[in-house]
């Protein structure tokens, strides 16, 4: 459980984090979204103290950070996954984390199993590829077996196996009643992963509310409708609460209207249809309709734009980051299979 | 193996340990220690350093000792037949301050400094440099223990280090003052004391270099302050008894290398600071350091 009551910092002027309140719960993975620079990280990094705050206050599991007694079993945090000596062993990073807590050497052992780092674990992590730091922190994140879990961009250069046990690991953790505060660029791995949303744009709250509302939100199902007579389908179905959109060659966005709807009045009216696709409301259309005006730093728009027009126009800003995709043959990790899956299938 | 991985991750989380406590950081930063190659590495420069250098030193008071000694016997054979053995001591008190015999074991000590006040530097400014100091005070979110527990692992690791070589140096100089007609002994004024208080003093300039780590956060910025605090600063002060006037005569004496060096000698010297004074203001400079370090790191964001 996180608790932020007007969490609040400042560097000099500019407010990183302009007064935040709100709460992590236990047993559900929260996804903590915003563009760059919104504060995401300087909240987490508050959660734990490496930031003292400006204002207001941070409690973990009922107390500052700092009070409990047994920091790295309250909360695990892969915060940075550069946060390691580059000239140590893996091993002995771990290894000097846990001697803090007394947390004994086959647990040591035990995470770096877990996160497939078995194979390089002696090796120096200065070497390490982004994604295997990034399983370092992670390991380093699980090494007290924490009670809430804080992970910023977890699945950043991991492979696809990592990224999938990441999802795996976090939903299973949440299911023992954990808590999970997470946060990710990447919207289709966020829709997938997360119960609850936090989304925050220039150091504020702009929502808070479970995935599937903010999907729902504020967004109209659509339906893709291709056919070789635009024009005389689109003034068919144009009508009152209907919008209908010609995008590409042959296309139409139609909403108001469900599929059934369209294909009736298709029928009717003799128009032939090649292709009729329902399209769900994204949690990226959504996202960018949440922040498209909280996003500080722009991108500029290739010259034609996004290709699909699905998202809106200022397609902008908050491209997931870079590294989403692991470089080929570096990630190789034996990550499939680990300690996590087994488990849960006992 | 696998299965009972997470299946033992899921029960309490305290279980099989202790949570929290001094003497987990405190072992936690001596792994640290240990596990980095460049550590070990300067360690054992610093060892064969600080001996290498005490026996070029033991070599070098025994020649010239017996030059002092053969000149006498030239000049004047008349002083007898204990005259060997007068002539030693009385070319030893010839000898200028820092020729002292009882100083060989700590001849090496400015080279100790040199490399073990670095790495005092690098143990915490390379945590800043690579970002390991999150994780550190992640796991220590008080951040003292952790600075503590540095602190200890250093002063230990300088002060047994300085112990031991300056005791080998002392065994290895017996020999090659003995060629020169000198006799080394523990029972000889000063040794004693003074290869205990030299380890004493670079265990200080130790908690110095880790004050200066903590403070710059930047290993080369550290490395650079210390090196002109106890190399430059006592040169450029000494250039200062030039000008006229009481007063810049004496200000050499109260320059960290200055003062804790007078820690390692013995006896009154005029017109210069005693032995535990200079251990005063040696402490003094430490605590110039150390305590905004403290503070700093306490407050300032990782």
């Amino acid at each position: 459980m996180i608790e932020a009551t007007n969490l609040a910092k400042h560097y000099g002027e500019k407010p990183a984090v302009a007064g935040v309140t709100f709460t992590v719960r236990p047993g559900q993975v929260t996804g903590f979204l915003g563009p760059n620079g919104a504060g995401k990280s300087t909240t987490m990094r508050m959660i734990v103290g490496l930031d003292r705050p400006s204002a207001g206050s941070v409690i973990v599991n009922g107390r500052p950070y700092a009070e409990h007694h047994d920091p790295l079993h309250q909360v695990g945090a892969l915060l940075d996954a550069k946060a390691v000596h580059t000239s140590r062993s893996a091993y002995n990073h771990l290894l000097a984390m846990a001697a803090t807590h007394n947390i004994p050497d086959h647990r040591v052992n035990e995470v770096i199993e877990m996160t497939g780092l078995a194979e390089v674990a002696k090796k120096k992590a200065g070497g390490f590829s982004l994604g295997m730091g990034q399983r370092l922190g992670i390991a380093a994140a699980l090494l007290g077996d924490p009670q809430t879990l804080i992970l910023d961009e977890p699945v950043n250069g991991l492979d696809p196996e990592g990224v999938l046990w990441v999802r795996n690991l976090v939903r299973y953790l949440a299911g023992q009643g954990k808590t999970i505060f997470l946060s990710s660029h990447l919207m289709s791995e966020m829709a997938q992963t997360a119960d609850h949303l936090i989304v925050i744009g220039r150091g504020r709250i702009i929502a808070d509310a479970p995935i599937k509302d903010i999907i729902a939100g504020n967004q109209q199902a659509r339906t893709r409708v291709r056919t070789q007579q635009v024009s005389e389908l689109a003034a068919l179905l144009a009508g009152n609460g209907v919008s209908v959109n010609s995008g590409e060659n042959e296309t139409l966005e139609v909403s108001g209207l469900d599929a059934r709807q369209i294909a009736r009045i298709a029928l009717d009216n003799r128009v032939l249809i090649y292709e009729l696709t329902p399209l769900n409301a994204s949690l990226e259309e959504a996202y960018f309709d949440l922040t498209k005006d909280e996003v500080e730093y722009h991108s500029h728009p290739l010259d034609s734009g996004p290709g699909s027009g699905s998202g809106p126009g200022n397609f902008a800003a908050a491209v997931p980051a870079p590294g989403g995709f692991p470089p080929a043959g570096t990630n190789a990790g034996p990550m499939t299979g680990s300690g996590f899956d087994r488990a849960e299938g006992k | 193996m696998g299965t009972s991985t997470t299946a033992k991750s899921a029960v309490p989380s305290t279980a099989g340990s202790a949570g929290l406590t001094f003497g987990g950081v405190l072992k936690s930063e001596w792994i640290k220690f240990r596990s980095l190659l460049s550590t070990k590495l300067l360690v054992l420069c610093a060892f064969v350093a600080v001996i290498g250098v005490g026996t070029l030193a033991a070599w070098l008071r025994g020649t010239v000792i017996q030059q002092l000694m053969s000149g006498a016997a030239d000049r004047g054979p008349a002083q007898g037949a204990g005259g060997a053995k007068l002539t030693e001591a009385m070319a030893e008190q010839s000898l200028p301050p820092a020729f002292e015999i009882y100083g060989v074991p700590n001849a090496g000590l400015q080279i100790g400094i040199l490399i073990l006040g670095s790495l005092a530097v690098l143990f915490i400014s390379s945590e800043f440099a690579t970002g390991m100091i999150r994780s550190t005070m992640t796991a220590v979110p008080r951040r003292l223990p952790a600075f503590a527990a540095k602190a200890i692992v250093l002063v230990v690791v300088a002060y047994a280090l300085t112990l031991v070589a300056a005791f080998v140096t002392f065994l290895i100089s017996i020999p090659i003052l003995h060629a020169y007609g000198v006799s080394m002994s523990l029972q000889r004024d000063g040794v004693v004391q003074g290869i205990f208080m030299g380890g004493l003093y670079v265990a200080g300039v130790a908690l110095i270099g880790l004050s200066l780590g903590a403070l710059l956060r930047n290993s080369a910025g550290g490395i650079m302050v210390l090196v002109a605090l106890f190399f430059v600063l006592p040169f450029a002060t000494s250039l200062l008894g030039l000008v006229p006037g009481e007063f810049w005569m004496h200000v050499n004496e109260y320059v960290p290398s200055v003062a804790g060096g007078r820690m390692l000698e013995i006896g009154h010297r005029d017109a210069f600071i005693d032995p535990g004074d200079g251990g005063l203001i040696f402490l003094a400079w430490i605590l110039v350091f150390l305590i905004p370090a403290v503070v700093t790191l306490k407050k300032r964001d990782l």
